[in-house]
């Protein structure tokens, strides 16, 4: 499904993240820093050491209010007032896992306290509440591209008239629960993260994440010119060999970057298939364009990381300078996997991209307003 | 002669995935795991790495050592006879 009608601007945007705000983040991957830590899978339980990179503070065991509620909090003081969840002014609220830690929490410890923010529902509830926010609040949940699909809503909320600005906020916080679950995947192990790195086997890395950001029809500097999704439904935990769920995401927004100089954010998390697959597909919709992954310093922000990427993508472009793929050594998988920052004045634009399980692509080109 | 080990993973590749009007014998040493005539996805392979890890107390790091290790039938008996516990020594 691509969408390049009627553009809509990111009027506002930024993240949190281990390093701190877009600015400290962007500084941070500037210096090839890292905030992936080594920490039991499962918390006070323990378990094997992986790469996980938490907010300053967190323990990655659940706490009753969760200990991340803070930090939205502290996210929310960035975004700016305007009567959100009032009628005309939606909000999108996106993530992967929402307060999926409290449930087995609840399990385990039987505490029902934990209930309370465990499911999406009564987690986003709590929040609309806690963060002063009108009925009109929606959640989006598709794995990894959950902040794409909310940006994709928002956008057409503000593009048909629907919304004069919507707000999108997405957040993915880790648990014992979640580390585990991808720890028993056979992906989070005691490895380090290389994205985009030739090796033997692949690793990911987990991180906490928020972001938001306000799309409005009107006013922005930076102008979302298309957007694509698109589901290959192949396996749940893998791509078709021949990249061709990837070329028919990409496809839908390279038709709109056509005959301009773009740079591509990659999804990469540092599994070797699908980031072979996403690098051979991005030099195929975009030749010529250098690509980057994050995921190596910031762990995989999950539901979040489209969102949060996207607040560091436009921290590029404003100061000029784009971090390199951070994280690993190694070849790297193709020529156009750019290892070192770069200045990107000479760009036109950015396309930012983000995988799921389930075959789930998404991408869109983000260009000056 | 057939070997034990052999017949027993194809045992539990039927019994772990429920694999329904396929019989243990049906399955051929070489052919892949993963892809092949079974139709296992990632999500069975992951299912049979568990098990696999439980009856032969061994431990399969990454995906990619999964994908390896089912490359076939005769492939996953080597990789069990490398990386499980040895024999004790008799009396």
């Amino acid at each position: 499904m691509a969408d390049s009608s009627s553009p809509v601007k990111v009027a506002e945007c930024g993240c949190i993240t281990p390093f701190g705000d877009a600015a400290a983040t962007h500084a941070a991957l500037l210096r090839g820093a890292c905030a992936l830590r080594p920490v039991a899978v499962l918390g006070r339980e323990g378990g094997q050491a992986v790469p996980l990179a938490l907010l300053p503070g967190r323990s990655l065991d659940e706490t009753v209010p969760p200990d991340w509620l803070g930090a939205l909090r502290g996210l929310r003081r960035a975004i700016p007032d305007g009567d959100w969840g009032s009628p005309g002014r939606p909000v999108f609220v996106t993530g992967s896992n929402f307060g999926v830690g409290g449930l087995y929490a609840l399990r385990r410890t039987g505490d029902p306290a934990f209930a309370a923010w465990g499911a999406p529902a009564t987690c986003t509830e709590r929040l609309r509440a806690d963060l002063g926010w009108g009925p009109d609040v929606s959640i989006v949940s598709h794995a990894c591209v959950s902040a794409h699909l909310g940006l994709l809503l928002a956008s057409r909320a503000a593009s048909a008239g629907l919304a004069e600005e919507a707000l999108v906020l997405s957040f993915d916080f880790l648990s014992p629960f979640v580390a585990g679950g991808f720890h028993a995947l056979k992906i989070l192990n005691a490895s380090f993260p290389a994205p985009y790195r030739l090796g033997e086997a692949g690793a990911i890395g987990l991180g906490d994440g928020a972001a938001f950001a306000v799309i409005s029809r009107g006013r922005g500097a930076w102008a979302l010119e298309a957007q694509c999704v698109y589901n290959e439904m192949h396996q749940f935990t893998a791509n078709r060999g021949d990249g061709s769920g990837f070329d028919r995401c990409l496809d839908g927004v390279a038709a709109a970057a056509r005959g301009r100089r773009v740079w591509f954010k990659g999804h990469g998390t540092g599994t070797l298939d699908a980031g072979r697959l996403e690098v051979a597909a991005a030099a195929r919709a975009f030749p010529g364009a250098p690509v980057v992954g994050w995921k190596g310093s910031l762990g995989h922000t999950l539901g979040s990381c489209g969102l949060v990427e996207l607040a560091v993508a436009i921290e590029s472009v404003r100061s000029g300078r784009t971090p390199g793929t951070v994280g690993g050594a190694g070849a790297p998988m193709g020529e156009n996997v750019a290892l070192e920052s770069f200045g990107n004045a000479g760009f036109d634009g950015v396309v930012c991209a983000s995988n799921a399980f389930g075959g789930a692509h998404a991408a869109f080109l983000l260009c000056h307003a | 002669m057939a070997d034990p080990l052999t017949e027993r993973l194809k045992q539990l590749i039927v019994e772990t995935l429920h694999l329904e009007g396929i019989a243990p014998a049906d399955i051929p040493d070489d052919e892949p795991l993963v892809g092949g005539g079974l139709s296992l996805d990632s999500i069975d392979a992951l299912e049979l790495v568990v098990r696999l890890e439980k009856e032969f107390g061994i431990k399969i790091a990454s995906s990619e050592e999964a994908r390896r290790a089912l490359a076939s039938v005769k492939a996953l008996a080597a990789y069990i006879r490398e990386r499980s516990d040895p024999p004790r020594p008799g009396p």
